[in-house]
């Protein structure tokens, strides 16, 4: 046979490379290369180390043997052109290892993927997490703050705060990618995609797209020209600056949403029982009654007019009930997704009256 | 006598005429072998074009500010490099090419199920191939060979004639998958059972199900853009009730399998290679056979992982996650009994078993690069980046296209009855390795450090990396043109291979090369799997094949 002592050295050889392909991935320094800027970027280098290990240790153990088989057991000048090789055709007990131990080894790294996948999910909105809107063009980002007016050129987060970023695309599909926070969402238009994240490392970085988005999509990323957005992470104090000296400045922009106002309905009177009634047979195909991330076609209603963390629907404050009317009256055509108008839905004024007061309702 | 004998299997052992005139013999011809080699002559013409398209994708990206094309030609060029290997170079090589070549010598009939359905599924894919390039003089496709709406619904005309011609070359692929499997399940050889099939037989008989299955849904997708394009009905424009990521949908229900048609044809060639040239059997015959059903199933539950950052439940995004990793499992198998059917044999370095293991070690980089991006945590920073593309060019270029040209060495000899060249082939070889690690092996941390795909113009401190992959390319580029080029002078000046030069067991080589019209004289019976180099062969009524006995008489046209 050829389990002689030659097989056993290349296999102790093999298993060394095997362990220094391990260790190499444990203790290689990603951030000198790459920072981490948000909590869970830590978390996805961890499982890429973990993979990069495994996948190196695999490797360089097949590689080993290949290059082990190819040099031992080459044709030499001396034997006849009739000679064949070893007639083996299986080994059940080999083939039983080689199947379990792969096996195993997916479900180890499917619990440890499921496990972070849960970890850095989007989950519904914290009391004190920032909302924002990050918003694709062909071929530029723009983003919407509470409280802001229109939209703005680059994106600041304060440093230690908790973000939940909606994304979407005016146009056509593009992505929102921090390499330095491993973060990606597509944008895509017509649907909101949801990150949450901390970020914790103050520090401009770079903001690309890689979703293919048109003839400029490879200039669509940070600094290929003033109009580009950069990410910037900054202390409290001076991500407040920037904040209150853009509110200032914007105080007088439009919005890009504009709706059409057709006379305001009389809101007095409103039955919410009622509202709650025509809610069920016309909004609820679209619009569930749980929190803003828990979309249908359209977002959850819950809090609309309540919550401050619930986006803002029109002008980048709060919404009133006159907000919430105006969009039942004239549809709403945006960015996040489209709603049809009053006549579409088959609405009466007193309807929306009724919807109003029902939606009011929901806290 | 062999005429209208009849098989206790069922088969009806008499042959056609043989075509007289130029016409019918060699440009309509029924006959699968002249169609097996007018598809990998066509496969071979595009491939030119789309290697062409990557030199002209890699000059541009030697400079970070691009400059040598404008970013929309650039668009056009890889939208165009990556339609044309995808489905006018990898799938037509290995399955119509190669497939129809072999496959019905290797199961003992004397030529596929449906001749004529053959003859039109190759006159599908040349004119289908014109349509294609045809779209560049009424403004080329330019988002991307996954065509994603509404992106798609900017482009100019020739995306509509994108549409069309991938539709028809899809109509060709379904009537390929169907013609096979109707060949295998029917036409095998008297004893010729499942487990004595040989595994290049195995690979095509799992692809074309999913030819027949999965193309279905593309032309479904495609006629859909087609009609919104054209007509506008708005199935992907979410202002009008549509939605963006049906396509996607749909588009990767298709383009995942495809994925899997690219390569189990691949492995089956290599599975036939490795014992050939190890004098020995295949390491574990039933577990290759039965992991590349698994692979063919499994592949049919796992698109939406090329859709993870796009926007998806993630109660959705879990079990695509799970089943995705599960495809590690049987192509693990296959992986370590090739390894193992190294072990313990007399290895031949023949330049198709240099490609063979050349496969073995590169498709095994790109199947663990796969676990890596199933990971959700890890895709979400990988998707869209270069990582992508060094990972589909590893299973592509690395296995598919090496799988191919270990084939074109090895079967070379059954289309012409000579040799390739073996010193321009080991050159070739040697020439792709290094070329194809120099180009891909680096974009594997561009695309981690930052780098996203389809970039006209990038950031420029990945300029440096760039060039040298670029460099590398050209390398590539070499081999493949030595390649064609040795394919074409061994036509006159290769040594002539005599029936089975490479001593190999399966039926093709039991007959003269190049194969005649009729392939057997007497349709053979089978009492053995092939590979048992140790026995005589398992095969009975061979003895006439190569004697100067009359071949079968025809029965009349009818």
């Amino acid at each position: 046979m050829h389990l002689d002592r030659g097989f056993w050295t290349a296999t102790a050889v093999i298993v060394l490379l095997s362990l220094a392909g391990l260790l190499f991935w444990i203790f290689v320094p990603i951030t000198g290369i790459m920072p981490e800027a948000v909590d869970r970027a830590r978390q996805i280098d961890l499982l890429y180390r973990f993979l990069a290990a495994s996948g190196t240790a695999l490797l360089a153990a097949v590689f080993g043997y290949i290059f082990y088989f190819v040099f031992r057991f080459r044709r030499r000048p001396n034997q006849s052109p009739d000679e064949i090789g070893l007639q083996i055709h299986d080994n059940h007990r080999l083939e039983f290892w080689w199947t379990l131990i792969p096996a195993l080894y997916i479900l180890a790294l499917a619990i440890v993927s499921v496990n972070l996948f849960f970890q850095i999910e989007p989950v519904n909105a914290q009391g004190n997490t920032l909302v924002v809107e990050a918003l694709g063009h062909q071929w530029y980002y723009t983003f919407r703050y509470p409280g802001i007016h229109g939209e703005v050129k680059d994106l600041h987060l304060p440093v230690g705060q908790p973000v939940t970023m909606h994304v979407s695309a005016y146009d056509v599909i593009h992505s929102f990618w921090i390499p330095d926070m491993r973060l990606k969402a597509d944008m895509v238009p017509g649907l909101i995609n949801t990150l949450v994240f901390t970020p914790t490392r103050v520090g401009k970085y770079e903001l690309l797209c890689t979703e293919f988005c048109g003839e400029f999509h490879g200039e669509m990323r940070s600094g290929t020209s003033q109009d580009h957005a950069w990410v910037y992470i900054e202390p409290r104090a001076k991500y407040q600056a920037w904040y209150d000296a853009t509110q200032k400045a914007q105080a007088n922009v439009s919005d890009a949403i504009q709706v059409v106002s057709s006379g305001a309905v009389n809101l007095s009177g409103g039955n919410p029982a009622k509202g709650h009634a025509i809610f069920v047979a016309k909004c609820s195909a679209c619009h569930a009654l749980g929190p803003f991330d828990q979309k249908i076609v359209g977002p959850g209603l819950k809090g609309v007019l309540h919550d401050p963390q619930h986006p803002n629907l029109v002008n980048g404050e709060k919404a009133t009930p006159e907000d919430v009317a105006k969009i039942l009256q004239n549809g709403f055509n945006g960015p996040m997704g489209t709603m049809p108008n009053q006549t579409s839905n088959g609405l009466s004024d007193k309807d929306i009256a009724d919807l109003v007061a029902y939606l009011n309702t929901l806290k | 006598m062999a005429v209208a004998a009849v098989h206790s299997g069922g088969i009806a052992d008499h042959i056609h005429p043989e075509p007289e005139g130029f016409l019918r013999k060699y440009v309509f011809s029924l006959d699968h072998k002249i169609i097996g080699i007018q598809y990998i002559v066509t496969a071979g013409i595009f491939m030119i074009l789309a290697g062409a398209l990557a030199e002209l994708i890699r000059v541009q990206l030697m400079k970070a500010n691009g400059g040598f094309m404008t970013p929309d030609t650039y668009n056009a060029v890889f939208t165009m490099h990556g339609s044309t290997m995808v489905w006018f170079v990898i799938i037509p090589l290995l399955t119509g090419g190669f497939g129809n070549l072999v496959m019905p010598v290797q199961i003992g009939a004397r030529d596929v199920a449906f001749p004529w359905l053959n003859m039109i599924a190759y006159w599908i894919f040349p004119v289908a191939g014109l349509m294609l390039y045809s779209s560049f003089l009424m403004g080329a496709p330019v988002a991307g060979w996954t065509e994603y709406p509404p992106m798609s619904l900017q482009g100019g005309a020739g995306t509509s004639m994108w549409c069309a011609a991938v539709f028809l070359v899809g109509v060709g692929s379904t009537m390929t998958g169907m013609n096979f499997l109707v060949t295998i399940l029917k036409m095998r050889a008297p004893g010729m059972t499942f487990t004595r099939m040989p595994l290049f037989v195995w690979g095509q008989f799992v692809t074309a199900p999913l030819l027949m299955i999965a193309t279905t849904a593309l032309g479904a997708a495609l006629a859909a853009l087609f009609i919104q394009r054209e007509f506008g009905v708005p199935f992907f424009d979410p202002a009008k009730g549509g939605s963006a990521l049906l396509w996607q949908h749909m588009f990767w229900f298709y383009s995942h399998p495809a994925v899997y048609i690219m390569i189990l044809p691949a492995f089956g060639m290599i599975s036939e290679v490795f014992p050939t040239f190890a004098r020995k059997p295949i390491f574990g015959y039933k577990m290759i056979a039965f992991s590349s059903c698994a692979i063919a199933i499994l592949g049919f539950m796992v698109w939406a992982h090329h859709m993870f950052t796009s926007g998806m439940a993630p109660t959705l995004q879990l079990p695509f996650m799970v089943l995705t990793m599960l495809i590690a499992i049987p192509t693990g198998v296959k992986i370590f009994s090739w390894t193992a059917t190294l072990f313990g044999g007399i290895l031949e370095f023949s330049t198709a078993m240099l490609y063979s293991v050349g496969f073995l070690l590169l498709f095994t980089i790109g199947g663990v690069t796969g676990v890596f991006l199933a990971a959700v945590p890890f895709d979400l920073h990988a998707h869209g980046t270069y990582f992508i593309v060094a990972h589909f060019h590893y299973v592509i270029a690395g296995g598919s296209v090496m799988g191919a040209l270990a084939a074109l060495y090895y079967w070379y000899p059954k289309m012409t009855g000579r040799l390739m060249n073996e010193k321009m082939g080991k050159w070739s070889f040697w020439l792709y390795m290094i070329g194809m690690n120099g180009t891909f092996l680096p974009m594997h941390w561009l695309g981690l450090w930052g780098m996203p795909r389809r970039y006209a113009v990038y950031d420029p401190q990945f300029q440096t990396w760039n060039q040298i992959e670029s460099w590398f390319s050209f390398v590539m580029t070499a081999s493949i043109l030595l390649t064609i080029f040795n394919a074409l002078w061994s036509i006159k000046y290769g040594k002539p291979s005599g029936p089975n030069p490479w001593k190999a067991r399966t039926l093709e080589w039991q007959i003269p090369s190049p194969m005649p019209y009729y392939n057997f004289k007497h349709i053979p019976s089978v009492f053995s799997a092939p590979y048992d180099f140790a026995e005589p062969l398992p095969y009975r009524g061979l003895e006439e094949e190569l004697t100067d006995s009359p071949p079968p008489v025809p029965v009349g046209a009818h």
